[in-house]
């Protein structure tokens, strides 16, 4: 097992760790979390966005990495309310934080504080050095990403 | 971030615990971007219209806010209903939109019903600070209005229109409002939708500048609607058109672009049916329709032998105005239906097959089991 450490940019506080779920494609989450069947419990997470690579995949229990959010002014919303039916990620490290994104996270911290850790980490290497399945831990105060490599 | 001393008091409860938290939420979110403060803003929009049991999240804040009798501060606008009484299963769906728009009543919201707010009811004037969500409203108002606001989330949208505050970043600044990718076009026959949607999927946070094309307001409207639901574009300019960009130099702010990309024609033919045989359903007004628009749309079918059901959905007083125009009289009632409604949300919870065409790329986008065509393939196939 090898682990590495990465500096990203902490942007939503708190820690979390599990198994890397990696996309290369940015993620519609409105679009993704939108449709009835995302009502359902135990499949909130579910991405249900056929243009999306991570289409069926539930992310619940995961820290995603991701290079952005698209899309609708719905996001926070929808990211919230997996946060609040704790279904949601176990943190996000992203390469280009927008306003959306970060919406979604503060508001369940500062409303219902379940908010959970997000990263911003820029550099293209990220996706060299994560693969989905790896262990990662992501650090939302001081921006540290561990990753701990099965291969 | 400095904190005047009003913000202070606010902070710290003198206004009550929701305006309290409010604020808060708007701080700790300004601060991720590094806003240097909070500015007071013109006006809001609020994009969370729908009312569905999946949100309870959102009904949860919105109810911690009434309980306290907080009313919104600024003019608020709200996006459209989301077609909760067309049928069973939408009534079913969306069986606490009675008890949101009482909500939105008690919170003082202007019912427009209509993600087409600029239009009617909230039209900002350039530089206004605004709190929006919607993104399609969003990108109108920063490009075409010159207007400035971010792509607010829901609830972010409602923390502003309670306190009156955004926190200053991102397009609010004029120092990101300046083109960063020169987008080249070589159509003959131009879409500005299907355009809008192609360099939404290849420009994600950043600022295209457009070579010139005389682009109708419409157009400009269902150009930006596409780019922001493809992507995430909340601001983009044209060459000689829209209000940051009298010329290329402007709209670059002196600099060279970061790239530049080129769009062709088979670039937008790519997102076209080849099948306008399969759809049963042919939609209209994703954004809401102007009464022109509609007047438009109904020049080309009446008096035609329809053979699909047609939607037009339109802003609620656009509606009122269309309906009493002879194009509406003239109008085969049996297959076209004219609604207010969202028909994203209201097609959205429909569990048959959708067989839907439509010239909305935001409707194309986001609904399953969609087509898109042209306006002239929408039109034609309403007859084939």
């Amino acid at each position: 097992m090898i682990t590495s450490e990465l500096q990203g940019r902490a942007l939503v506080a708190g820690y979390g760790s599990g198994p890397a779920l990696v996309s290369k494609t940015a993620i519609n989450f409105a679009a993704a979390f939108g449709r009835p069947q995302n009502a359902i419990p135990g499949r909130r997470a579910v991405i249900n966005d056929r243009h999306h690579e991570l289409f069926k995949q539930n992310i619940k229990g995961a820290v995603l990495l991701f290079p952005a959010c698209i899309g609708s002014t719905f996001t926070g919303m929808v990211l919230l309310q997996i946060m609040y039916k704790k279904e949601a990620p176990l943190a996000m490290v992203v390469q280009h934080a927008d306003p959306l994104l970060i919406a979604g996270s503060v508001l369940a911290k500062v409303w219902f504080n379940c908010g959970i850790p997000v990263v911003e980490y820029s550099r293209e290497d990220l996706y060299a050095l994560v693969r989905t399945g790896d262990i990662i831990s992501v650090n939302g105060v001081n921006g540290k990403i561990t990753i701990q490599t099965v291969r | 971030m400095r904190i005047d001393s009003e913000q202070d008091a606010i902070l710290k409860g003198d206004r009550g615990e929701v305006i309290s938290r409010a604020l808060r939420t708007l701080v700790d979110y300004g601060t991720v971007f590094n806003a240097k403060r909070l500015v007071p803003i013109k006006s809001a929009h609020l994009a969370g219209s729908f009312g569905t049991i999946s949100y309870g999240a959102y009904f949860h804040v919105l109810d911690q806010i009434l309980k306290e009798g907080v009313r919104v501060k600024v003019p608020t606008t709200i996006n459209p209903r989301p077609g909760h009484d067309i049928s069973l299963l939408n009534r079913i769906a969306f069986i606490k939109q009675n008890a949101l728009d009482y909500k939105l009543k008690a919170l003082g919201v202007i019912p427009n019903y209509s993600c087409a707010c600029y239009e009617q009811d909230n039209i900002p004037a350039a530089g206004d600070y605004l709190a929006w969500a919607e993104s399609s409203a969003v990108v109108f108002s920063n490009s075409v209005l010159g207007a400035r606001t971010n792509r607010n989330s829901v609830l972010i949208d409602l923390c502003s229109a309670i306190t009156g505050y955004t926190p200053e970043f991102g397009y609010l600044l004029d120092e990101n409002r300046s083109g960063n990718v020169a987008v080249k076009i070589k159509i003959n026959q131009m879409d500005a939708t299907a355009l809008g949607f192609i360099i939404g999927q290849k420009i994600v946070n950043k600022v295209p500048v457009i070579e010139h094309f005389d682009f109708s307001r419409s157009d400009l409207k269902n150009m930006g609607a596409a780019m922001a639901a493809a992507g995430s574009i909340g601001l983009f300019h044209v060459e000689g058109i829209t209000p940051e960009a009298s010329d290329i130099h402007t709209a670059f702010a002196g600099s060279e672009p970061e790239s530049t990309i080129t769009i062709t024609q088979s670039d937008l033919n790519s997102l076209r049916t080849k099948h306008l045989d399969n759809s049963r359903l042919v939609v209209f007004g994703c954004p809401h329709l102007t009464c022109k628009e509609a007047s438009d749309i109904a020049a080309h079918i009446t008096g035609k032998r329809l053979t699909k059901n047609i939607w037009l959905c339109m802003m609620p007083q656009a509606k009122s105005d269309f309906e009493k125009t002879d194009y509406y009289k003239t109008l085969d009632a049996s297959h076209v239906s004219v609604y207010c409604h969202c028909p994203l949300a209201a097609l959205t919870v429909q569990l048959r097959r959708k067989q839907v065409l439509t010239s909305s790329g935001k409707l194309y986008y986001y609904l399953e089991g969609t087509e898109y065509g042209t306006m002239e393939d929408c039109l034609k196939a309403c007859e084939t």
